[in-house]
């Protein structure tokens, strides 16, 4: 730590205290979400105090900006401060060269709404959180009360260090880090690095997490026929595979996730009842 | 159960579900985590967290990815654990309870999200006036109204409907109790089919048999963490190979864009 509120950007007069703030406000993301805008109203919240000293003075494009920043937003949380880091460098832009095409800053952010998100989902939900799941209930199964901070710590300080980190990182690369990747192709490259350690770890927890068995047993001229004895014979976890795969295939088919929980209930609760599946 | 516990139950229900709206999505949502706070109201720690890893397990993939809504884990977690210990049972009747908590909840979610799009309009007006208090204000008072949303429910249920939970434990009829298993074993499949759809891709089919194959056979313990460890390396390693020909997979591969929805 040098400084404790040195200058990030003179012309603006935007210190660290400034990005102090805006990554806490980028804790709130999600505070408003709706179906209309998602997460509009906290994007703009959050990066609103910057917004307000880049264009001191200037109502008109204030106002501007600030409709720009309230439009329809969404993406993961935890990468999503480097989309503020970019907009707030590309908004000093736009205030410093009147002919600079501010239209470009919305397609920007909607432009690095996907491929974070992807690489956001996939790491936050996809392996830490899973990760600090499977370590906590390890603890927690024995009464150990140390379980529920072992989990908030393995994926808390990913999430707070992805913030501020990429807070940084999207101001002063911003945009130029994203095309810069995206025209040597090391995005596509690191995407699919991603989407390698996703796709085996997804393969690993429907194995181990998920447990639909088949209870029915019956007896056939003597011998005892236990259907899940045969099944596993087949392959073993494969109910939990079949119904992954089953309700995947309905998402791909964009049936609403509504829909698909509405049939979970139904369908989960009368083959239940008739001994086909349980836990 | 006292008003202070009942209080409490509340304010945790409550908690577990506006973490994801204002303190980043920190997994205090997590039923390990809400079994060990209700656990500890309760006088129960040791039970609350076992319970609490049994839901868990049961909510592995309980992802809440984008605006599709499915499972408030949260509340479920906490109400569910709050009635198996109130009436001295095990996690059968968190699941119980949890499960349709967990569905309804995620269902009244979806009212006040649509909801809140009538605030934006609001917004917009404010942003016109320049009026950032304002802004702030509307921001915060989805958040008042999500968090009383929750609150409020968990608070009458836990305090005033005492004997009816009881009575409800008790009185269970038997095919209810199967027909609820049955979802519940079925409904954590739905997480996981979320991340596929994020994650999948027709060349990655390879790594995810990969990763079901050792698991189904060998089971619990280790085997996610050796697995992500050799999912590591794999990709590491891919990545390094690849890397200094990075141009010529742009330019074969640009055409179909992989993160495109």
């Amino acid at each position: 730590m040098a400084k404790k509120n040195e200058l990030i950007s003179a012309e603006n007069n935007i210190t660290r205290k400034d990005f102090r703030g805006v990554f806490w406000r980028s804790f709130t993301l999600l505070g408003s979400f709706n179906y209309e805008r998602m997460e509009g109203l906290g994007f703009l919240f959050a990066i609103m105090p910057v917004l307000r000293k880049i264009y001191k003075g200037d109502d008109e494009a204030l106002k501007a900006s600030m409709h720009r920043h309230i439009a329809a937003f969404n993406m993961t949380v935890a990468p999503s401060p480097f989309v503020m880091g970019t907009t707030i460098a590309m908004e000093e832009k736009a205030k410093k060269d009147k002919s600079f095409d501010v239209s470009s800053i919305n397609a920007i952010k909607v432009a690095l709404m996907g491929p974070l998100s992807g690489i956001g989902d996939t790491f936050f939900w996809g392996i830490i959180r899973i990760l600090a799941c499977a370590l906590a209930v390890g603890f927690a199964k024995e009464g150990n009360v140390i379980a529920p901070f072992v989990l908030l710590l393995v994926f808390n300080i990913p999430n707070f260090l992805t913030r501020w980190i990429t807070l940084f990182l999207g101001y002063e690369k911003g945009s130029s880090l994203l095309s810069d990747m995206q025209s040597s192709g090391k995005m596509q490259l690191f995407t699919h690095c991603a989407g390698i350690i996703g796709a085996m770890s997804m393969g690993c927890m429907i194995a181990m997490w998920i447990s639909i068995s088949c209870p029915l047993q019956f007896t056939l001229a003597g011998s005892e026929i236990v259907i899940q004895e045969y099944l596993d014979q087949i392959l073993p976890k494969i109910l939990p595979l079949a119904f992954t795969l089953g309700i995947f295939s309905f998402i791909k088919k964009n049936c609403k996730v509504q829909k698909i929980i509405a049939g979970i209930v139904v369908i989960g609760f009368v083959l239940g009842i008739l001994g086909l599946i349980s836990l | 159960m006292n008003l202070l516990q009942a209080l409490l139950v509340a304010l945790v229900a409550a908690v577990s579900r506006s973490e994801g709206d204002w303190l980043g999505e920190c997994k205090l949502r997590e039923p390990v985590v809400t079994g060990f706070l209700v656990g500890l109201i309760l006088g129960d720690v040791k039970t609350g967290l076992i319970i609490g890893a049994e839901l868990q397990l049961m909510w592995m993939g309980a992802t809440g990815i984008g605006p599709t809504a499915q499972l408030d884990i949260g509340i479920g977690g906490t109400i569910g654990t709050a009635v198996a210990i109130m009436t001295g049972t095990g996690p059968e009747t968190a699941i119980l309870f949890g499960v349709p908590v967990a569905v309804i909840m995620q269902f009244l979610n979806t009212l006040l999200l649509s909801a809140y799009s009538g605030v934006m309009v609001a917004a917009d007006h404010k942003i016109d006036a320049l009026d950032f208090r304002g802004i702030r204000l509307l921001h915060y008072f989805c958040g008042i109204c999500t968090t009383l949303a929750y609150f409020l429910p968990t608070f009458f249920v836990m305090y005033f409907g005492n004997t009816v939970i009881e009575s409800i434990v008790a009185g269970m009829p038997e095919w209810v109790n199967l027909g609820l298993s049955g979802v519940a074993a079925i409904l954590p499949c739905l997480g996981f089919a979320l991340l596929l759809n994020i994650i999948m891709e027709k060349n990655l089919i390879p790594y995810f048999i990969l990763g079901f194959i050792p698991a189904a056979y060998v089971g619990f313990d280790l085997t996610m963490i050796a697995i992500a460890g050799v999912a590591v390396a794999i990709a590491w390693i891919i990545f390094m190979l690849r890397q200094n020909e990075g141009a010529k997979v742009s330019a074969a591969s640009s055409s179909d864009d992989e993160w495109e929805d």
